[in-house]
């Protein structure tokens, strides 16, 4: 049995070599963290592992044991959104949404190591992330916005 | 959907199937087939006893804002907030019929039938409340929730207290009087997006997130190349996997069945096929020549004078040939599709546009009634078009009839860039004639775009709206070796690059400033409004190109709506950064700003892509860069600053918007490229031929 926390509970998986995102997505049913390219590429599959951005499409189960899993799901404290999602509400920064988990969390991320990011910072940091409906101006606003409320804020 | 029973509360009925018939019918069937309109009657909004409003509406969200739009028209009627309106779309057990969401038409058409139910139970409303507050139903106004005195706000009653006990049943009148737009406080406004908060915190489901109890994950085994047909496949060392269910071989389909996605992954890695390969497959490089060499069925979009006799009598003539290719939509979300039967009764879960027209296809495969299929299309992770050809809901529903539970479709992120659809490609040749103070005296267009069944596609936005004497435009088919559909403004967008491209070379050809000279001819007055204001929102200074600048200029009409843009751009290398881009639309009467603007930056960011890098490659049959890998987008780092300015006049009847931002994009890159080169490049992609 594999140990980890995801968002907070302890869980055990069964098999070292499952796919972190199949395990969240159909094992745990937290679906919020999305399948795009299976290659680590597009960005919307991103979870915090013990605070560090990880392409859970590329990871095992057995590659985070012991660790903390941070998804989608696990941000929001109760009906209270994270900074960084209410940010993305305020300026309506999505368009399909279905990006919008990873770029949250490679955000979230972003501003635990650069708290107050210049847009050229903010935009190198977010290019590993796909938006195809093209919603970057407005995901760059938002980023922008959280940056202006997020210290103590952040989780 | 057959006729609701009386509830309790208020229900307001009207017509499915709006806008049929209409000119973009005859599109639609001859693009999508399988149109069975169902005219209703059909409940379009509900409100609760309890006072909640419900909009009903067969209009799918894929990112475009629909919901948010519908929820907006709703709320204006009904003096509510749009947060406070629950908008249920694309199930086709739940909502009016509708032939499906694409060609920009929803706010059109199924926005102005909201408004209109939300009038008419708006007018119910005030009828019920004038007995109880005995005050004439044109002295009372809705706010808040409640019917109040317009005199007097705080005399009023709640909707509930209206409502309770009672079954009010309305039928939406055409001529149901509408707010006007000097009245509106909720449409023309900025307001958030209703669904926002399930978008950020991952409670949006979309097709890939349905799972149902007993649920078996599919991998279906694609041929090795387009119209590879498949000799034999060894399936005994698959069927011996751990999870396998089955393997099933039913009529072309064949596809593993196992317990969770990386067991149907495992044993279909192990399925051993043997495949026979089409000898004539044509690749990307031949393309181009296949479509000089051969076009047929061609169809005259536009036609006056002798184009021939003032070709022959022009001052100046120039001829150029421009080449679109292929390209995939690729959106975020690969297509899925769950399916579940129960008896003779089926569910499908499927991010179509076409809810209804799967439904049908569903209904004739398995020879049952279309009310024993129901097909709901849950949020989807983009489409743009691509999404209405939608093959997994058919080989969910025939997996689960064989396997007896409930089976999952999920196309990998190659297999929808495969064997999902591609804009068409198509080679444009334009032959103009012209004199020296800039009058353009012949236009003669000939496209031919590889549409073979549907010629339509490439019929959209062909004819010129410069003003010309003598002028013959005409589109036809060619060779079609990748499979053909839809796409943001697709034929439109692709007509529109060589066109505007070819106006800057007559405007470079005379010496004259490109947006001076399209003025010139450019006789449509709401034309000319766009343009004017992208030009003045850029800050565009007269200058001939090339000026070295990389400024260019193009303008676009589809769905019913006028665009225009201008862009800065800047050459490093082999990389073209497009800096700047100004944008402008009227589209008529603008329910949700916000959503417009939107709209606008997303398809000219979808756009940029297409202009610059993106392209299908294909070869032997194989598409070479079907994944992100190989497959290029923008992104965020990739983003020009753009500005969007509306300038409809809102006395106009609304027409689309999710559409017409793509469609001056590429050719304004092209111009804005010359202008800074003086390299003149008709092909795309832009970048690669730098």
């Amino acid at each position: 049995m594999i140990p980890l926390h995801v968002n907070g509970e302890r869980r055990e998986a069964a098999d070292a070599r499952r796919n972190l995102l199949s395990y969240l997505r159909f094992d745990l049913g937290l679906t919020g963290s999305k399948y795009g390219c299976g290659e680590g590429l597009c960005g919307a599959c991103t979870v915090l592992v013990d605070g560090q951005p990880l392409r859970a499409c590329l990871a095992t189960v057995g590659s985070v044991a012991g660790g903390r899993v941070t998804t989608i799901e696990g941000l929001a404290d109760g009906d209270v959104l994270h900074a960084v999602q209410q940010a993305f509400v305020d300026e309506s920064a999505m368009q399909c949404g279905y990006c919008i988990p990873g770029f949250v969390m490679s955000t979230v991320s972003l501003l635990e190591r650069t708290p107050r990011p210049d847009p050229g910072q903010v935009r190198e940091a977010l290019s590993e992330n796909m938006c195809r409906c093209g919603t970057y101006p407005r995901i760059e606003r938002a980023v922008l916005r959280a940056s202006g409320h997020t210290s103590g804020a952040a989780k | 959907m057959t006729a609701p029973a009386a509830l309790e509360g208020l229900t307001i009925q009207g017509a499915s199937a709006l806008g049929l018939p209409l000119p973009s019918t005859g599109y639609a069937r001859q693009a999508y087939g399988n149109v069975n309109p169902d005219y209703g009657p059909a409940t379009w909004l509900r409100i609760a006893p309890d006072g909640a409003v419900t909009v009903f509406a067969g209009k799918v969200e894929y990112g475009q804002g629909i919901r948010w739009g519908l929820a907006m028209a709703a709320a204006e009627e009904l003096g509510l907030e749009p947060a406070d309106i629950e908008v249920v779309l694309g199930d086709t057990a739940r909502v009016p019929w509708d032939i499906g969401t694409f060609g920009s038409q929803s706010t059109r058409h199924t926005g102005v039938q909201v408004r209109r139910a939300a009038a008419t139970a708006r007018q119910a409303l005030l009828e019920a409340a004038a007995t109880k507050l005995d005050l004439p139903p044109d002295q009372l106004t809705c706010a808040g929730g409640r019917v109040v005195s317009r005199a007097d706000r705080a005399r009023g009653i709640g909707f509930a207290e209206l409502l309770g006990g009672q079954q009010i049943s309305r039928d939406i009148a055409d001529d149901t009087p509408l707010k006007s737009p000097d009245e509106f406080t909720v449409m023309g406004t900025d307001r958030g997006r209703v669904d926002a908060a399930q978008r950020v915190t991952g409670r949006a489901i979309y097709t890939q997130d349905v799972i149902r109890p007993g649920m078996l994950f599919a991998r279906v085994l694609r041929p090795v190349a387009y119209g590879a047909r498949l000799l034999r496949v060894d399936d005994s060392i698959a069927r011996m996997m751990p999870g396998v269910f089955d393997v099933v071989n039913d009529d072309g389909l064949v596809a593993v069945l196992a317990e969770n996605d990386q067991q149907a992954d495992a044993a279909h890695d192990a399925l051993m096929a043997e495949w026979e390969e089409r000898p004539d497959s044509v690749s990307q490089w031949d393309l181009p020549g296949l479509l000089a060499e051969a076009s047929h069925d061609p169809v005259v979009t536009q036609e006056a004078g002798d184009v021939e006799r003032a070709l022959e009598r022009a001052e100046h003539r120039l001829e150029a040939t421009y080449y679109i290719p292929y390209i995939p939509v690729a959106p975020m979300e690969p297509r899925a599709a769950v399916a579940e039967w129960h008896g003779d009764n089926l569910t499908v879960w499927a991010g179509t546009q076409r809810p209804f027209g799967v439904r049908g296809e569903l209904a004739q495969a398995f020879q049952v009634d279309e009310a024993q299929v129901r097909v709901i299309a849950p949020e989807i992770g983009g489409g743009f078009g691509g999404k209405s050809i939608y093959r997994p809901a058919l080989e969910a529903a025939r997996l689960a009839r064989i396997a007896g539970r409930p089976v999952r479709v999920a196309y990998s992120r190659s297999e929808e860039m495969t064997w999902s659809t591609f804009r068409p490609a198509a080679l444009i040749t334009i032959r103009s004639g012209f004199d020296g103070a800039g009058n353009i005296t012949a236009w003669d267009y000939h496209a031919t775009h590889t549409t073979t069944d549907r010629p339509m596609i490439g019929q959209r936005g062909s004819e010129t709206p410069y003003e010309v004497a003598d002028v013959r435009c005409v589109v036809a088919s060619g060779a079609a070796p990748l499979r053909p559909g839809s796409y943001r403004s697709l034929g439109c967008a692709v007509n529109h690059f060589a066109r505007e491209c070819h106006i800057d070379e007559i405007a470079a050809a005379v010496g004259m400033d490109p947006v001076e000279f399209r003025l010139k001819n450019l006789p449509d007055p709401r034309y000319r409004a766009v343009l004017e204001a992208a030009a003045e929102h850029f800050g565009w200074k007269t200058a001939a190109a090339p000026s070295g600048q990389g400024y260019g200029v193009a303008i676009g009409l589809d769905v019913g709506s006028y665009a225009a843009e201008c862009v800065a751009i800047d050459v490093q290398g082999k990389e073209i950064a497009v800096n700047r881009v100004s944008s402008a639309i009227d589209c008529g009467l603008v329910f949700n700003p916000e959503g417009v603007r939107s709209q606008m930056e997303g398809a000219i960011m979808m756009g940029l892509g297409s202009a610059l890098f993106e392209a299908a490659e294909f070869e032997n049959g194989r598409l070479l860069n079907g994944n992100f890998a190989r497959y290029r987008v923008p992104r965020i780092n990739q983003t020009p600053a753009i500005s969007v300015a509306l300038v409809g006049a809102q006395a106009n009847p609304s027409t689309g918007a999710g559409e017409p931002g793509i469609v001056p994009i590429a050719p304004a890159i092209a111009n804005a490229l010359f202008d800074r080169t003086s390299k003149r490049i008709r092909e795309l992609q832009l970048q690669r031929q730098l």
